[in-house]
């Protein structure tokens, strides 16, 4: 059924906006920018997808189609996922187009640099939102704006976080806010960890999630 | 206990409510009411029955087995439809039923498309451009295009006219005639005694009447008189009292009424709901 599932959530329970989140990656191209705050805006679509979902009752009408409460679980994951997956595709895209049309623009001053580090970062700040987000959105999936406060501080403090580590923690700084291909093989290493970490994360919080969607009563 | 639907000890508590224990079948091939005030409960049962709550206790099995480890393939034979159920309201209506349509193992196109006329559906247009009833119409049209054996419906005809639903209840009988079983709530009681082969009557959470419809009503009686001549009669032995513009009515149980000799009438199903009612209120206050 998951087919049919991340079929419905792209036909039905999608937003527009959402659609449109992964292309802010063209951020990249903005000089001196906080770049990260373009995942943060992804995690804005899901919430509006989550909240057109409540006015809609796209849970309650889910769960009367021969589905799972896992499977319900698991197809907003993926759905997420593929949007995430998107915007990282689309990052790097703009990440070459950005190193290729404004290398001599210098080095961003509000954060990390438009290079390969700042998609591991993606990664990092997808994990911490599917963390803080999904266990408690499904937990009681009417507090939608409850839910998105919590991950939307974590990424707040995240951003900031990594801003500051540019300029105070010499690895971020010297090594990971730097232009492309400069340390090419540490960012690389950077991103595989980013990447693990983002798949162990993601595991964890669908578990929890699905676990506490198993409980819930729906109103 | 293979029956379509099996509830055992059924129990939820709210603050300020409490449902069941409930226990009851239902009989293949036939249609039951589920009645009750507002409050009594149904919605709550049959939400429990269909997976949205969680019951504290109790079992809900369907053809014997349990909802939880089968969803998938019970949802297959099972269709839900409650009255304001919201859903999709921006998308057209062929959108959604290309989107849902692919979860059905037995779909049947033909029964789509004649339940869309029969309803006067148009598929171009979006929930939110519909009537309440109309979005009921287009629920119960999905619900009978997957080959449902079971049918839950929750208020089907709430906020229908006069038409749509002898349309609808028609409509159901045609699909108990095919071997469909039915349960649906209401508190229209006339519509049950157009359709229903059995009743479930709640009150406050409790199961009082689980039987064959004409049975439960044949139980009792109605006298109808002044307020005196009502006072007059033993309290034990009425059941609810209740003032209309040609005086009082009050409920007695059939043989009650043949011993003291009164001149009753038959009770509709009406008649008892809102008598035994008005018992519990007595009783409450």
């Amino acid at each position: 059924m998951m087919p049919n599932l991340l079929r419905k959530e792209l036909r039905l329970a999608r937003h527009p906006a959402a659609l449109f989140m992964p292309w802010l990656s063209v951020l990249c191209l903005v000089p001196n920018y906080p770049y990260p705050v373009m995942y943060f805006y992804l995690t804005l679509g899901v919430f509006f997808i989550c909240m057109s979902g409540r006015e809609n009752n796209d849970v309650g009408f889910t769960l009367t189609l021969p589905v799972t409460r896992r499977e319900l679980v698991a197809a907003r994951f993926g759905f997420v996922m593929l949007l995430e997956a998107f915007q990282l595709l689309l990052a790097c895209a703009f990440v070459a187009l950005r190193a290729l049309v404004f290398a001599d623009r210098g080095s961003n001053a509000a954060g990390m640099d438009a290079n390969l580090a700042l998609i591991g970062e993606g990664f990092l700040f997808y994990a911490a939102f599917h963390l803080s987000f999904f266990p408690s959105y499904y937990r009681d999936v009417t507090r939608v704006g409850v839910s998105f406060v919590k991950s939307s501080v974590l990424l707040g403090l995240m951003v900031t976080a990594e801003i500051v580590a540019c300029y105070a923690v010499p690895f971020w700084r010297d090594t990971l806010d730097r232009p492309d291909p400069e340390h090419f093989p540490a960012k690389l290493v950077f991103l595989g960890l980013c990447a693990l970490c983002y798949a162990l994360a993601s595991f964890a919080s669908l578990r929890v999630s699905q676990r506490r969607f198993a409980r819930l009563d729906l109103r | 206990m293979n029956g379509p639907l099996c509830v055992e000890g059924l129990g939820k508590v709210y603050p300020g409510f409490t449902l069941g224990p409930l226990g009851f079948d239902l009989e293949p091939g036939k249609i039951t009411g589920f009645i009750g005030r507002n409050g009594a409960g149904k919605t709550t049962t049959l939400h429990a029955v269909v997976g949205f709550l969680r019951p504290e206790r109790g079992t809900v099995r369907f053809w014997g087995q349990p909802l939880e480890g089968h969803e998938a393939e019970l949802r297959q034979r099972i269709g839900f439809v409650s009255a304001g159920m919201r859903f999709y309201q921006r998308q057209s209506l062929k959108r959604i039923t290309d989107t849902l349509r692919p979860f059905y193992d037995r779909w049947d196109e033909a029964a789509y498309e004649r339940y869309m006329r029969r309803f006067a559906l148009d598929e171009r247009k979006t929930p939110e451009k519909l009537s309440n009833g109309m979005q009921l119409k287009y629920l119960l049209c999905l619900a009978l295009s997957h080959g449902a054996e079971l049918l839950l419906l929750d208020e089907p005809t709430s906020g229908l006219d006069p038409v749509s639903r002898t349309e609808v209840l028609e409509t159901l009988l045609t699909l108990r005639d095919a071997g469909c079983t039915v349960l649906f709530s209401t508190h229209i009681t006339s519509d049950l005694e157009k359709t229903a082969d059995r009743i479930l009557y709640l009150s406050r959470g409790q199961l009082r009447a689980d039987c064959e419809l004409d049975a439960f009503t044949a139980a009792w009686r109605l006298f109808r008189g002044t307020a005196a001549e009502v006072e007059a009669l033993p309290p034990g032995l009425v059941h609810g009292r209740r003032r209309d513009r040609e005086g009082v009515s009050a409920l007695l149980r059939r043989e009650d009424a043949a011993a003291l000799g009164l001149r009753c009438e038959p009770a509709g199903l009406e008649d008892v709901m809102v008598h035994l009612e008005q018992e519990a209120d007595e009783d409450d206050a």
